[in-house]
């Protein structure tokens, strides 16, 4: 049973963290690319960091979904490992060396993928509790169609987990990773406000919305701290 | 899924932090009351949550538990109750550390490479055990089945813990698993541990030492000195879950009469006399 929440300082680190979230085909990936292009154009400190990438985790999850053995609580507890790897090995060291870190999915993806999945909530939250919380957390929103309909007209084949298969809503992939990815969306919704998300409208253009996500960037951290100069003067 | 909406309150209190903790203190998401909605089941069946899509009515067989120390005569006993299960006809499965089809191997890999931070590996581990439980102990407990676990849950709690990890952290971790019928533990002291384990292996091993912990350069000393810090755990756990504590000092023949009584009032077996067949009679010291 968690004990009360300590108090704990509300910056222990120098470094600042930014993170996308959002469902499948919402623009997310495309967004933070272009951010971190912006950034690393300007010479800032950065590092990226990608759900589900660790080199120690990936051929457990890989077995895990060929062989098709993951349960919701392993395939949860699976995508734990690996972002525990990279909160421990990366995300926590660079943040503590004052860094930008830019993440392409995080612990949100968890608690509504998995909660989806049937996972219980309180269970989750418990599971990621030794992360950090973001600086900004933008919220890429798209109708449910449009996300979908993204996925479906550029991907060949739905992978099984990808598609939800694991769940029994259908035995049609495609109608499967639509009623899966609705459930997802629930999901996201419920956490716009308990979690401080910046929603931005994924059907907007690409360029229109990374200006909109350059501004609040600029707006929110204090970039020049993150410059090359920066470090150069101290 | 009305937990949800609780959800939402909870997480409002999230706080930053973490950077300048030296433990895995959890800085993530508010803390959460227990409050589950079929509380009673829950709470006969497992350590707090219900797994996800399993039905404890289910239920036919026996879980049992043997925890211990490494050199406290685990798998000897196992070896032994399995032999005289199936001698008086019952169905035996056995589940230990690291053997799940899903991730045993890489742990074996990542504590080879010595590359795994703690935090990682303890959820490799809760990884292992919980493919063992959906995988091996559920459908052998639906099917009637004895299960023999070598170590459980406790064994990893208590590694975590001596590790930093913050207790209510890595017991939420386990908050899924089932609850055994009966959790035996075999009491050594570390010092015969020791001598047991080098017996084994003319070696003691790197992780049974605990070397990662920086607490003597002296083998001995490491392996004394972690067992300790396990053992204590193991105490505070005993009280808690009501383990059935057994001398692990005592010779084999003893432990297994003692652990052959209390399965036997379990299981409903009258006769426990049992003398082990050729094959393994070399374990009957």
């Amino acid at each position: 049973m968690p004990q009360p929440g300590r108090p704990v300082p509300s910056r222990a680190y120098p470094g600042a963290l930014i993170v996308v979230e959002g469902t499948d085909g919402s623009g997310k990936s495309t967004q933070l690319y272009l951010l971190k292009r912006w950034l690393e154009i300007g010479g800032y400190r950065l590092h990226f960091t990608e759900w589900n990438s660790s080199p120690l985790v990936k051929s457990a999850t890989r077995r895990g979904k060929q062989r098709r053995l993951l349960t919701p609580t392993t395939f949860s507890l699976l995508h734990a490992a690996d972002f525990a790897d990279r909160c421990e090995r990366q995300i926590m060291p660079l943040l503590q060396g004052d860094y930008l870190v830019l993440a392409d999915r995080y612990v949100y993806t968890a608690f509504a993928r998995d909660a989806a999945r049937g996972c219980p909530p309180r269970w989750l939250r418990n599971l990621y509790r030794f992360a950090p919380v973001p600086d900004i957390t933008f919220y890429f929103r798209a109708p449910l169609d449009v996300a979908v309909n993204r996925i479906l007209s550029g991907r060949p084949k739905l992978k099984y987990y990808e598609a939800g298969m694991d769940l029994g809503l259908s035995y049609d992939r495609s109608e499967s990773f639509r009623l899966f990815q609705a459930r997802i969306l629930e999901e996201y919704d419920k956490m716009v406000d308990s979690d401080n998300f910046v929603v931005l409208d994924g059907t907007l253009p690409v360029n229109k919305l990374q200006k909109q996500m350059r501004d609040i960037v600029a707006s929110k951290i204090d970039l020049k701290r993150f410059a090359p100069h920066a470090a150069d003067a101290e | 899924m009305p937990e949800q909406e609780k959800e939402k309150e909870k997480s409002t209190a999230q706080t930053h932090g973490g950077a300048g903790e030296p433990t895995a203190a959890p800085v993530h998401g508010a803390p959460a009351k227990v409050a589950a909605p079929s509380e009673e089941e829950t709470a006969q069946h497992f350590f707090g949550e219900p797994l996800v899509g399993f039905d404890p009515s289910e239920i036919t067989g026996s879980l049992i538990v043997i925890e211990g120390m490494d050199g406290s005569g685990r798998s000897t006993q196992i070896a032994l109750l399995q032999e005289w299960l199936e001698s008086e006809g019952f169905a035996v499965q056995t589940s230990g550390l690291r053997r799940s089809n899903l991730v045993g191997q890489d742990i074996d890999q990542l504590l080879a490479k010595n590359a795994v931070t703690r935090l990682t590996l303890s959820l490799m581990y809760a990884t292992d055990f919980f493919d063992q439980v959906e995988h091996r102990i559920l459908p052998a407990l639906r099917s009637g089945t004895v299960v023999l676990a070598d170590r459980f849950i406790f064994t990893l709690i208590a590694r975590g813990v001596v590790r930093g990890i913050n207790r209510d952290y890595i017991s939420g971790l386990y908050a899924m698993a089932l609850r055994p019928h009966l959790t035996f533990w075999l009491n050594v002291r570390p010092e015969t541990a020791f001598g047991r384990e080098f017996k084994k292996a003319q070696a003691i091993s790197y992780w049974e030492a605990g070397r990662d912990m920086s607490l003597s350069h002296d083998l001995y000393w490491s392996f004394i000195r972690y067992q300790t810090m396990i053992k204590r755990e193991f105490e505070v756990m005993a009280k808690r879950h009501g383990f059935i504590e057994l001398d692990g000092e005592a010779s084999v023949s003893a432990v297994n009469k003692q652990l052959r009584q209390r399965i036997g009032e379990q299981l409903g077996i009258r006769a426990t006399k049992y003398a082990p067949s050729a094959a393994l009679a070399h374990l009957w010291r």
